[in-house]
């Protein structure tokens, strides 16, 4: 039984060597396609991760009306954090946003010189809970929370986060109808490949049958080709990917997974890496068996 | 060892390869299937390893209805003949161990074993020294002896060889001849297929001739 696979995979090898540039044609078609396919992976899950990391940091802002008396902010404060999707609050009196303001302008504080009453009105931090972090769910919240007595306004990253989210969405419908076609460009030509690697042994497979080989015995180097061929060029798209992304860190003075704390610039997980290799030898494996199947069917 | 019982073979639509073909070939014989190029010599030896179904007639090898064979078990039908053919099939890009090894790995012989039957079987042709040379450089006695080498990895009960000395001088031929004798004395059934009819009748005591499809004798010496 050893024996038998050790010779299968030899030959698999052996024919791969003898199928040369169509060979490397097929694992170079497969190799494209999941790179492009892993670009967006790895582009969408960045962005996706900073959009988390943003939308933890933007929090929703509840601006007060300076006129709002103490009890009415204290009832205000319940009431907020009373909502089902209010994490926290924090209050910020005006004193303390002046203070914020002051140390963000660091340097040029001589620009608040000449305002006589603090402009800066006093706030509500909210931190909003994860499966509310939803455009349409923070919609939803500031405008209950901007009709409320005694609130100014009411700010969030909207539009900001709305287009990310948008972005996001269509980055990955392109990446998936790009890859998808890239998928089925790659059956084709390693189908064809092999194809073309059935007719160049001919012979040999004549002679196998005519002693007395059963379909496996012939068929199986086949598919074993494929699988490699496929396996092979996700591989070789994984490593150029990982080549990419690491001197895109460099260059861009990064260290990986550690980005400005906004989670960008983490590689693909292990599970994705090892989807993408099972899909392309899977891929590889089935052009071939569509091959093999239609040509050697007697 | 061999029967066929009123065998039609008609290609496309009225080319008929062979025409009520009956025989009874002997577990231990040594035949001869004479007859011109074109008679359907190498069609009725295809027959006998399913490499085609006749048009109508039944077909018994090794008592076995070789068209009633499923797909799957036909390997096994054909694991029992050795048949050395008239182009010889051997692979122009390997050398000659390569070429017996691959009959050894499609026979599912462990990797020691075939290397042990791939010597054993050169020996008997005399290539021994041969193992290592790629066909072409080979002579077409020697070419020959290798295709019925090959031929020979399965311990074949029947050997079809389609003229095995078609184009060799008579002393090569001789030679041939007697190592298929050998074989033959062995207890392999050989059945050859000759245009050449006085070999066949120096050599032959069974002896079917093939005109135009027909079987229009069968010799059997001492009958």
């Amino acid at each position: 039984m050893m024996d038998r696979m050790r010779h299968t995979l030899t030959d698999a090898l052996t024919n791969l060597g003898r199928a040369g540039w169509s060979g490397l044609a097929s694992v170079g078609t497969i190799a494209v396609a999941f790179l492009i396919v892993g670009i967006f992976l790895l582009l969408t899950q960045n962005l996706s991760a900073a959009l988390g990391q943003w939308r933890d940091q933007y929090q929703v802002t509840v601006f007060l009306d300076d006129r709002i008396a103490a009890d009415q902010l204290a009832l205000l404060k319940k009431r907020i954090a009373n909502e089902r999707a209010v994490r926290a609050v924090a209050y910020i009196s005006k004193a303390e946003a002046l203070q914020a303001f002051k140390r963000e302008l660091k340097g040029r504080e001589s620009l608040l010189e000449g305002l006589g009453e603090n402009p800066i009105p006093a706030s509500f931090q909210l931190r909003i809970q994860e499966e509310n972090q939803t455009p349409a769910a923070l919609r939803q919240l500031a405008a209950f929370l901007s009709r409320l007595e005694g609130v100014e306004e009411v700010q969030y990253g909207q539009e900001w986060i709305d287009r990310m989210a948008a972005v996001l969405n269509v980055m990955r419908l392109i990446g998936l109808s790009v890859g998808l076609a890239l998928g089925v460009a790659s059956l084709l030509i390693v189908s064809n490949t092999v194809r073309l690697a059935i007719y160049a042994r001919a012979e040999e497979i004549e002679i196998m049958r005519l002693v007395g080989a059963t379909k496996t015995t012939v068929r199986l180097p086949f598919l074993l080709e494929g699988l490699i061929q496929g396996g092979a060029g996700a591989g070789l798209a994984l490593g150029l990917l990982f080549a990419a992304y690491r001197i895109t860190l460099y260059k861009l003075q990064m260290a990986p997974g550690q980005a400005s704390g906004l989670g960008l610039g983490s590689f693909l997980p292990a599970s994705a890496v090892m989807t993408m290799l099972a899909v392309g030898a899977a891929l590889g494996a089935i052009g071939s068996l569509l091959s093999v199947s239609r040509l050697l069917r007697a | 060892m061999i029967q066929m019982y009123h065998v039609y073979k008609t290609f496309g639509r009225d080319v008929e390869a062979l025409v009520d073909v009956s025989l009874h070939i002997e577990k231990g014989e040594f035949a001869f299937l004479a007859g011109p190029s074109g008679a359907g010599k190498t069609t009725l030896l295809r027959l006998i390893y399913r490499d085609e179904v006749p048009t109508s007639g039944q077909i018994v090898v090794n008592g076995r209805n070789v068209l009633k064979l499923p797909g799957r078990h036909l390997p096994h039908l054909r694991r029992t003949i050795g048949v050395i053919f008239q182009d010889f099939k051997l692979l122009r890009d390997r050398a000659v161990f390569e070429n017996l090894a691959l009959v050894a790995r499609v026979l599912g012989m462990r990797t020691v074993a075939g290397k042990r039957k791939v010597a054993q079987v050169l020996r008997l042709v005399g290539l021994s020294h041969r193992a290592n040379t790629i066909p072409y450089k080979l002579s077409g006695g020697e070419q020959q002896r290798v295709a019925i080498a090959r031929a020979l990895m399965n311990d074949p009960l029947i050997l079809l060889a389609d003229e095995p000395t078609g184009n060799l001088d008579a002393e090569l031929a001789a030679d041939i001849f007697r190592l298929l004798r050998e074989i033959n004395a062995k207890g392999t059934t050989v059945l050859v297929a000759t245009h050449d009819m006085d070999l066949a009748g120096e050599h032959g005591r069974h002896v079917l001739t093939l005109k135009q499809g027909r079987i229009v004798e069968d010799y059997r010496d001492g009958r």
